[in-house]
């Protein structure tokens, strides 16, 4: 096995296991953190498949922004408040959770579709990009690329995506603000 | 498999000198508050009180560790380490000399960004596990600083890189003095290609980038949790803020994480603004000032002497400055450092279109 390898294995191991004890852990804080552990494996896994601005770019937005005003908002709630959130009253399976777990297991089911039918391993679009020597390679420097497709052909979404929070933004502001007198 | 033993001697050598430094800089920190304060400082360990920090760091290995018995005991005991990993690794993006640079990866900055973010989810970790109202309270204050600060600094940051067209730091260094393959002008007039020096440097090339040096650097002093902006440890209201309860080896390496945080931004205002490790001697007529000093070793005495210049600044500060209040401090963020660092992304992009 190559170092490649088993760093891929390691990284993927620790992601799942991290993220399976953020989903079952009954202490809601913890499982925040534990969260971190696996972006910050996620972020791994990018790097080895040659997308380091993604895997940078989800540290900063994840971990520095997402991940921070999660807990901002646990640690402003107070204990009692998450005491009662905390408190899982009844079986594993019950009739409540009916919802969630066929949404789960459907989810799970179209992810096992993926998986089998998409035959990574020999996608047309990937054989031509590489008998067209069209690919990346860890010595190429892709800001520029990506910079430059955002500002061409992804102009729209990216457009659309800024005003979106934009409005987020102005909303805040607007909540967050003292009543008037009127 | 010698490849990787590089990579371990860098990772350890990169260690030892953060806490190197951590060493000399706690005894410098004591000197120059005793020097503004007009006391001796430390006097009686070693000559001149030298061995002081050594002293120090040894009682504090003997400690014993305590962990509160309500404390969240996982939490409480990785914080520390993950304070000071987030720090310690932003260091293997900075160069030092022309191509000595741990890892050179083309997102230098970017990286360095990102990675220091991760430091605020440390105090985090580290004011909830101790369960104490002073640790959270410090932590939230903490956070929210560093969330806020990271602004204006990210946008003085973006201005240089507008002006640099890279994110690699050891290209934005090269391109700083008389090594840069492309044309300098100083002041977007006077070709300075074969003088170098001082006139190069990236606060010169682009004066408005001297404003996105100041932003920069007070940004850096809140990132770093450092006085003025030290409201998370305000000694007076919250005892010591997210580290109050951490003892022994914890609380050393809590400390260790701030030397090294300080060492770090200043690094990098070094890099990105006043020239990386490039000489501030120009090339003037038949004296090569600037030829004679570059080099391997000019470079990491240049960019060494440059930074702890800057930490020295920051310690005048702190010991000048009284502390913020939080709605000041927020107020200066978000109502004259953002506006003003926005100006400056503004500028350097017409700069760039128009001067350059």
């Amino acid at each position: 096995m190559t170092l490649l390898r088993v760093l891929f294995y390691f990284l993927s191991f620790i992601a799942i296991v991290s993220a399976l004890y953020a989903a079952s852990s009954k202490n809601l804080v913890r499982s925040i953190f534990v969260f971190f552990v696996t972006l910050f494996s996620l972020a791994g896994l990018y790097v080895l498949a040659l997308a380091d601005f993604v895997a940078v770019t989800q540290v900063v937005i994840y971990v520095g922004g997402i991940l921070v005003l999660i807990l901002f908002a646990f640690m402003l709630s107070g204990k009692e408040t998450l005491n009662v959130l905390q408190k899982q009253e009844g079986k594993f399976l019950s009739m409540k959770k009916l919802p969630a777990i066929l949404l789960a297991v459907l989810f799970f089911v179209v992810l096992i579709n993926v998986v089998f039918k998409a035959n990574a391993d020999n996608l047309p679009w990937v054989r031509d990009a590489i008998s067209l020597k069209n690919e990346i390679t860890p010595k190429d420097i892709m800001i520029d690329n990506i910079g430059v497709n955002l500002m061409t052909r992804y102009l729209l979404p990216f457009e659309a995506i800024s005003i979106l929070l934009l409005v987020a933004l102005v909303g805040a502001a607007h909540l967050s603000r003292k009543e008037g007198k009127a | 498999m010698n490849t990787y033993l590089i990579y371990f001697i860098v990772a350890i050598g990169l260690f030892s000198f953060s806490a190197f430094f951590a060493l000399f800089g706690v005894y410098a920190e004591r000197k120059i508050s005793a020097f503004i304060q007009d006391r001796l400082g430390p006097t009686e360990t070693g000559k001149f009180g030298s061995l002081q920090t050594l002293a120090d760091i040894l009682k504090m290995i003997q400690k014993e560790l305590i962990i509160p018995a309500a404390a969240d005991k996982w939490l409480f005991m990785l914080a520390p380490a993950v304070i000071f990993i987030a720090v310690y690794m932003g260091f293997a993006a900075l160069p030092w000399a022309p191509g000595l640079i741990p890892s050179k990866i083309n997102l230098g900055i970017y990286y360095i960004f990102a990675i220091i973010s991760v430091e605020t989810l440390g105090i985090l970790m580290a004011g909830w596990g101790s369960n104490n109202k002073y640790s959270i309270l410090g932590a939230m204050r903490s956070a929210a600083q560093i969330i806020s600060y990271e602004i204006p600094a990210g946008f003085a940051i973006i201005s240089v890189v507008m002006i640099a067209q890279t994110l690699n730091l050891q290209d934005v260094a090269m391109q700083q003095g008389i090594l840069a393959t492309e044309k300098i002008k100083f002041a977007g007039f006077w070709d300075v290609s074969g003088i170098g020096g001082l006139f190069s440097w990236n606060i010169f090339r682009a004066p408005h980038l001297i404003i996105a040096f100041v932003i920069y650097f007070i940004a850096s002093l809140a990132e770093s949790n450092r006085a003025p902006f030290d409201i998370p440890e305000a000694e007076s209201e919250l005892v010591a803020g997210f580290h109050t309860e951490f003892t022994g080896i914890r609380f050393a390496l809590v400390f260790l994480a701030e030397y090294s945080m300080m060492f770090l931004v200043s690094m990098i205002g070094v890099i990105l603004f006043l020239g990386a490790w490039n000489t501030p001697l120009p090339n003037i007529g038949p004296v090569h000032l600037a030829t004679w000093t570059t080099g391997m070793a000019w470079g990491i005495l240049w960019v060494s002497l440059k930074t702890l210049a800057l930490v020295a600044v920051q310690m005048w500060i702190r010991w000048t400055l009284p502390r913020f209040r939080v709605d000041q401090l927020m107020d200066l963020c978000w109502k004259v450092l953002t506006p003003l660092a926005f100006a400056c992304m503004l500028i350097s992009g017409v700069w760039r279109l128009w001067l350059m």
